[in-house]
């Protein structure tokens, strides 16, 4: 076990520094060590590669349980079951699998996300329209409680779906039990498709989800925000290629805490990004699922005020809030460096997960954009009127009196979280923020 | 807790009539799901700013069970109620501005250090630059006040905690009526942008108008019986 002195922690986006004691446990032991001699009014929270946005993984005052260290993994071939230690990285698992010929059904737009965040924030990917979100390929969770004991669950028990987007609140991931696929070869067959405007990027992405395992659309929001972009369609192919490292590659070195992102360089950026080549044949599944891993630390580009990242869920059928949307971000002069569509599939039965059926869309904004503080609050309203919801595990800035209507299902997670806690002992500036527990 | 853009959620203000008070509030980015808490001498959380248990009851009650982002203290008096004695006038002054709001800076601090994070906003004066005939025994509570909390802001550097200071100089309000007004006088409202305008900034202190800073380096250097002169047109 290491106990760090009181130390400021950010979560990805930067906008948020708080001071805590951090404790990188190595063993389970050492977890339930930790857990028993907790006496802090502050509370703990389980962290791992601090890979949310905002304040998820962030506890002033507290203390915060490392669980990166946590790296057991086995994999059964025969059942196709990965058994995974909280620490171990999407990628980790990525490349165990491989050797096995299998691979996780369900993977984020980054492989540097551990077991236990990718739990707490119910991840999804490109395949969300055939396989769900993450827990839904999860068979079984040990989980530490606050009274000290591991507990093992699996998805008939009511707290393993509330410890599913349950943000860390519920206690600690030790392990997870997995279910892999088969995959015949290292790579996914991709087309991309250039398209004019948001409204055939909404027709091919959603003519394209029976065929295609993967898909997903960049989407330009700058310049005339039309919503031109790029579509990216694939399935697991069958010839392997030759892979190169995504992760440990290039960094984005230190450049004195300025913002780079601004109207004229997302404008080039997303010229070159909608201009270049389309990839069309067998693409490494690693690269291919997570493109922005190839530059470590790229969220220094925003600089010292840091940045932060708006995803929200609407359903079908409600598409004319992306006009809405649009027409403010343009009246702003915000142009969003990093824009994503997807049509989600079915959501699970856990109260606090983000994914359902809908179209969500993804956006980065730099926080020192004048007006869009005001302009996100107002633009919330209007989701919630429209039965749309926020990404929690994204959010920096929302409303606590808007989450019962994104969630209509909060108190039922808070009469669950609180009988798996009833002394309050995981605490998260989160939850302090939107007065979740 | 601060949103990410760094904006608080739950305010407290001291001296819930203070004009000065008021307007920093309200002047703050818009934010609907705001909790703003208005300490005052009436209402839900009346308190009797002089009496030291009430400070410190007021004090709990605001932080149990939540956070506080950001308090603003604004309490204050002039000291020159004409129902009173001088020598009173000169203990309610010292009483308030620095015995009481000083106690509650130390009570609030505290707390916030256990948070670890939170701003505190303090009103000193200009009147604290430079002792002037007609008003030095105020000017000598906000000195006081003004030195503890620099002290303060010092001490809490690596808590987590910030101190913010605020000097403005004449301010038209309900407690200066019926005072001449002295050059770079201005408004409750537009002391109240200083004040916003006090929270963003690096540095500790903030004059209100911000030309104070260099008034404040002249008066300090010109010669007494200059000054004497000057300060009282």
């Amino acid at each position: 076990m290491r106990i760090t002195e009181a130390q400021m922690v950010s979560g990805w986006g930067n906008n948020f520094h708080s001071l805590s004691t951090r404790v990188v446990v190595t063993t389970h032991g050492e977890a339930e060590e930790i857990v028993s001699m907790a006496t802090s009014n502050r509370g703990l929270l389980p962290i791992g590669a601090l890979r949310s946005y905002g304040d998820s993984a962030l506890n002033s005052g507290g203390t915060l349980i490392d669980v990166t260290a946590l790296k057991f993994l086995t994999i059964d071939s025969d059942t196709a079951i990965a058994t995974v230690g909280a620490g171990v990285t999407i990628s980790e698992l990525e490349h165990a699998a491989l050797v096995h010929s299998l691979f996780p059904p369900v993977v984020p737009g980054t492989g540097y996300v551990t077991m236990g965040g990718a739990i707490a924030a119910d991840i999804h990917g490109k395949s969300h329209h055939k396989t769900g979100s993450f827990s839904q390929s999860v068979l079984q969770m040990t989980l530490l409680l606050a009274n000290g004991h591991q507990v093992t669950y699996t998805p008939s028990d009511p707290e393993f779906w509330a410890t599913v987007g349950g943000l860390g609140l519920t206690g600690i991931v030790i392990e997870l039990h997995i279910q892999l696929r088969s995959v015949q070869s290292n790579s996914v067959e991709v087309t991309e498709h250039r398209v004019a405007n948001l409204a055939a990027m909404l027709d091919l992405l959603g003519r394209s989800d029976k065929d295609y395992e993967h898909t997903v659309a960049w989407i330009d929001l700058s310049g005339d925000y039309r919503g031109r972009g790029v579509v990216s369609l694939g399935n697991y192919g069958t010839k392997s290629v030759k892979e190169k490292s995504v992760t440990g590659g290039l960094s984005l070195p230190d450049i004195g805490g300025k913002n780079l992102i601004n109207r004229s360089t997302v404008k080039v950026f997303n010229e070159i990004w909608f201009r270049k080549p389309l990839k069309s044949g067998p693409v490494a599944l690693t690269k291919y699922m997570h493109p922005l891993d190839g530059i470590q630390k790229w969220n220094r580009i925003y600089g010292a005020p840091g940045f932060l990242q708006y995803q929200f869920v609407i359903d079908e059928g409600r598409e004319e809030i992306f006009e809405s949307l649009f027409t403010g971000l343009r009246g702003l002069k915000a142009s969003s460096f990093l824009g994503v569509l997807k049509k989600f599939g079915a959501a699970t039965q856990a109260p606090l997960s983000f994914p359902r059926p809908g179209w969500t869309l993804t956006l980065d904004y730099s926080v020192t954009v004048p007006g869009l503080e005001k302009f996100l609050q107002e633009f919330d309203e209007e989701l919630v009127a429209a039965g749309g919801r926020v990404y929690l595990i994204k959010d920096s800035r929302v409303s606590p009196a808007l989450i019962p209507a994104m969630y209509p299902e909060l108190e039922k997670w808070r009469a669950i979280r609180s009988s798996m806690d009833p002394q309050r002992l995981w605490q998260s500036d989160q939850a302090r923020r939107l007065q979740l527990c | 807790m601060l949103n990410g853009f760094k904006n608080p959620g739950r305010v407290a203000l001291i001296g819930g009539e203070s004009e000065i008070g008021l307007s920093i509030v309200a002047q703050l980015p818009p934010d609907k799901s705001r909790q703003v808490i208005l300490v005052g001498r009436s209402g839900e959380y009346a308190l009797d700013v002089t009496k030291k248990d009430a400070r410190e009851e007021m004090v709990e009650k605001l932080f149990s069970g939540k956070d506080l982002d950001l308090v603003i203290i604004a309490v204050g008096v002039l000291g020159k109620d004409p129902t009173l004695s001088a020598a009173d006038n000169l203990v309610q002054a010292m009483d308030v501005n620095y015995l009481s709001t000083v106690h509650l800076l130390s009570l609030i601090s505290d707390r916030m250090k256990n948070q670890a994070h939170g701003t505190i906003l303090v009103i000193s004066s200009f009147a604290q630059v430079r002792p002037r005939d007609d008003n030095f025994g105020y000017g000598s509570t906000k000195a006081g006040l003004d030195f503890y909390a620099r002290g303060l802001a010092s001490k809490c550097k690596g808590t987590g905690v910030t101190i913010k200071i605020l000097r403005p100089g004449f301010v038209k309000s309900k407690m200066t009526e019926g005072l001449a007004t002295p050059p770079f006088t201005i408004t409750s409202q537009e002391c109240g942008r200083y004040g916003v305008l006090a929270l963003k900034s690096q540095q500790v202190v903030t004059w209100a108008p911000a030309i104070l800073k260099y008034i404040s380096v002249i008066f300090k250097s010109l010669p007494l019986p200059i000054f004497r002169k000057i300060s009282q047109r």
